[in-house]
């Protein structure tokens, strides 16, 4: 019989202005079968796209950015099994600089992930962040060839801007564990590989109040769909 | 009562940490995004300065000191047309507009677009970033782009000693011909006005090119005329690798108001501004460098004199901003404005203005994203006036969305 472990997770969440709570808790408990827990966030209201503020000094039509996709949520175990903070090998994903926008404009990873940035637009950025959690300032490079990359080793939201281009933002989510999962155009989602147990599911987006549910994943394992609606009607 | 407000306005802006974070950071858009509406809010707080009058601007503030409020929008009704403004307030005062225009890209296809109003100026790189504070990392101004010269355009001197008399008065210069009052003479470059005229402009991959035509000149921009004289004025921009930019600019136009030219034995002139100027900018990782030359000839006449007088000014400046931290940034400029010679008699031939020197050290703390807190320092020497030295600390808070 598998033992596995629970532990609460730590996450500051700005859009919540709160700290989510803290102490930890272990649960043992008994895992036979592996479930899913899937469903749909849905975004009420319409997010506009980010705007370039007007520059008067300007003597050129500014160049068209790239749409930013802010109906991109996360969703994620406030508390997550053992196995889920096993160390292993993470992939290095990609914060890229297209069109004067950040591609993703959401990425979730596992602390003690290295994120590269490159730069593959026709302009300088500057990216940088003044989050707490991963204060830091890549400065200026141009486009192609060598970029720049930040190691994340603590939990927690990391907003990123860059210097030059206002409009420019995007968000890293840092998770202890690895029960998290960005929704896809349609707002799907799908967190895998999760023990018998109950559990708290987060739905966090940047322009709503993240809303929690209560989800039993049961003995014989199976699919759980949990549907979210986040933001004002 | 202004010191009063910019205390408040300051104890505001930094009030409890969670009040600073839930300040905008983003323009507000309307329209279906086709509208955009930003705002800045400038609080300077300096020493006092109303005996040498290093940092005052022709609008006879002093920029060490004051408080600023704009507000910016832009419409676009179609894919090819702007409707651009801006309108501002220093120290409560009267709201003026400082930009107004409406810009047009006539072919979709090609980066030519033509701008008419009171547009940005063509001139230079500082006139159009300076009022920026979200790029500009001092506190005061370069000298060509503020400090008062004695030059007017609405007043001349009846003799040259007339015009030495006002060496390093620029704040407050009075001449017999033209108008009496006692007024601000004319920077070099005025970077707190904004002329009225039409603008065109390429970009292309390397290399951008501007020109215009305007109602007024470079020290003197005017909304409506007053001489009947235009200006002439064009840039190009090169861009040969990422990071640099490099500038050459030129700049001619009438600058003596019609008024006063009726009163002269040679009304024609051509009573000109022409000026020259040459810019760059590099940066790098954490590194900002900018510099600027500006040469300036004034035709001014000379009332008991049958032919104007050539008067040349000299400014150049270089500066670097440094980020040390994500948060935390130094900068340092340092600055000198010189003036040509004139004959006044056998032997004696000083300088027409005052040579002015400046170095300014500043340090910024970013609060938030768009929220910057600043401190300077900054040193002026000049080679006339009552008191020829002068250190300036200040503070300023500025916020921007």
């Amino acid at each position: 019989m598998k033992r596995v472990r629970y532990a609460l997770v730590v996450l500051n969440t700005v859009s919540t202005g709160g700290l989510l709570p803290s102490a930890a808790a272990r649960v043992e408990r008994d895992a036979s079968v592996n479930g899913t827990i899937r469903g749909r966030v849905e975004i009420r209201q319409a997010l506009p796209d980010l705007a370039r503020r007007p520059n008067v000094g300007d003597v050129a039509m500014p160049r068209a950015h790239d749409s930013t996709d802010r109906r991109r949520s996360v969703v994620y175990l406030e508390t997550a099994p053992r196995a889920a903070f096993d160390q292993r090998e993470e992939p290095r994903p990609k914060l890229d600089q297209r069109n004067e926008t950040f591609v993703p404009h959401v990425l979730a990873i596992v602390a003690g992930t290295t994120v590269d940035f490159p730069n593959n637009d026709q302009t300088y950025h500057n990216v940088f962040s003044f989050s707490a959690t991963q204060p830091f300032d890549l400065g200026r490079y141009p486009p192609g060839g060598r970029f720049k990359s930040i190691k994340f080793d603590r939990p927690g939201i990391v907003r990123v801007f860059c210097d030059i281009h206002s409009h420019m933002s995007a968000f890293i989510l840092v998770f202890a564990h690895r029960h998290f999962s960005v929704t896809d155009d349609e707002g799907h989602y799908r967190l895998d590989n999760v023990p018998p147990g109950t559990y708290t599911v987060i739905a966090w987006n940047e322009a709503a109040p993240s809303e929690s549910k209560r989800v039993v994943i049961p003995e014989s394992g199976g699919d759980v769909e949990t549907n979210f609606s986040l933001g004002r009607r | 009562m202004w010191r009063s407000l910019v205390v408040v306005s300051v104890l505001a802006l930094c009030g409890a940490p969670a009040a600073a974070q839930t300040l905008p950071s983003t323009p507000v858009t309307a329209l279906d995004g086709r509208l955009v509406v930003g705002a800045e809010v400038v609080a300077t707080y300096g020493d006092p300065d109303n005996i040498t009058f290093f940092n005052y601007t022709d609008y006879e503030h002093n920029t060490l000191r004051m408080f600023r409020a704009a507000l910016a929008a832009s419409w676009r009704p179609t894919s090819r047309i702007d409707v651009v403004g801006e309108v501002r307030s220093e120290d409560l005062g009267q709201v003026r507009p400082y930009a107004a225009y409406l810009r047009v890209r006539p072919w979709s296809g090609r980066p030519f677009d033509v701008q008419v109003g009171r547009i940005p100026p063509t001139f230079g790189a500082f006139g159009r970033r300076g009022y920026q504070v979200s790029d500009n990392p001092f506190i005061g101004y370069p000298l060509s782009y503020q400090y008062l010269t004695s030059i007017r355009s609405d007043a001349v001197p009846a003799t040259v000693a007339d015009l030495i008399v006002m060496r390093s008065r620029g704040w407050r210069t009075t001449y017999p011909i033209g108008s009496t009052d006692p007024a601000p003479g004319l920077p070099l470059v005025s970077t707190f006005r904004w002329d009225t005229g039409i603008q065109g402009h390429w970009e292309g991959r390397k290399v951008d090119l501007t020109g215009s035509v305007t109602t007024g000149t470079l020290s003197d921009p005017r909304v409506s005329e007053n001489n009947g004289g235009k200006q002439v004025s064009g840039r190009v921009a090169l861009r040969p690798i990422y990071g640099l930019i490099l500038g050459a600019s030129a700049a001619r136009g009438d600058f003596i108001a019609s008024n006063v030219k009726r009163r002269l034995s040679n009304p024609d002139g051509p009573y000109a501004q022409t000026a020259l100027g040459a810019d760059a900018e590099y940066s790098r990782d954490h590194w900002l460098v900018r510099g600027e030359l500006v040469w300036s000839r004034w035709n001014l006449p000379i009332a008991a004199e049958p032919t104007p007088r050539d008067l040349d000014a000299l400014g150049s400046w270089v500066e670097g901003r440094y980020r040390l931290t994500p948060r935390i940034f130094v900068a340092a400029r340092v600055d000198r404005l010189g003036f040509s010679r004139v004959e006044v008699g056998p032997g004696f031939n000083p300088t027409w203005d005052a040579r002015v020197k400046r170095v300014e050290v500043d340090s910024g703390y970013y609060i938030q994203r768009n929220l910057v807190a600043r401190v300077a320092v900054q040193y002026n020497d000049r080679e006339g006036g009552r008191i020829r030295k002068r250190t300036y600390f200040s503070g300023q808070l500025a916020f921007w969305f």
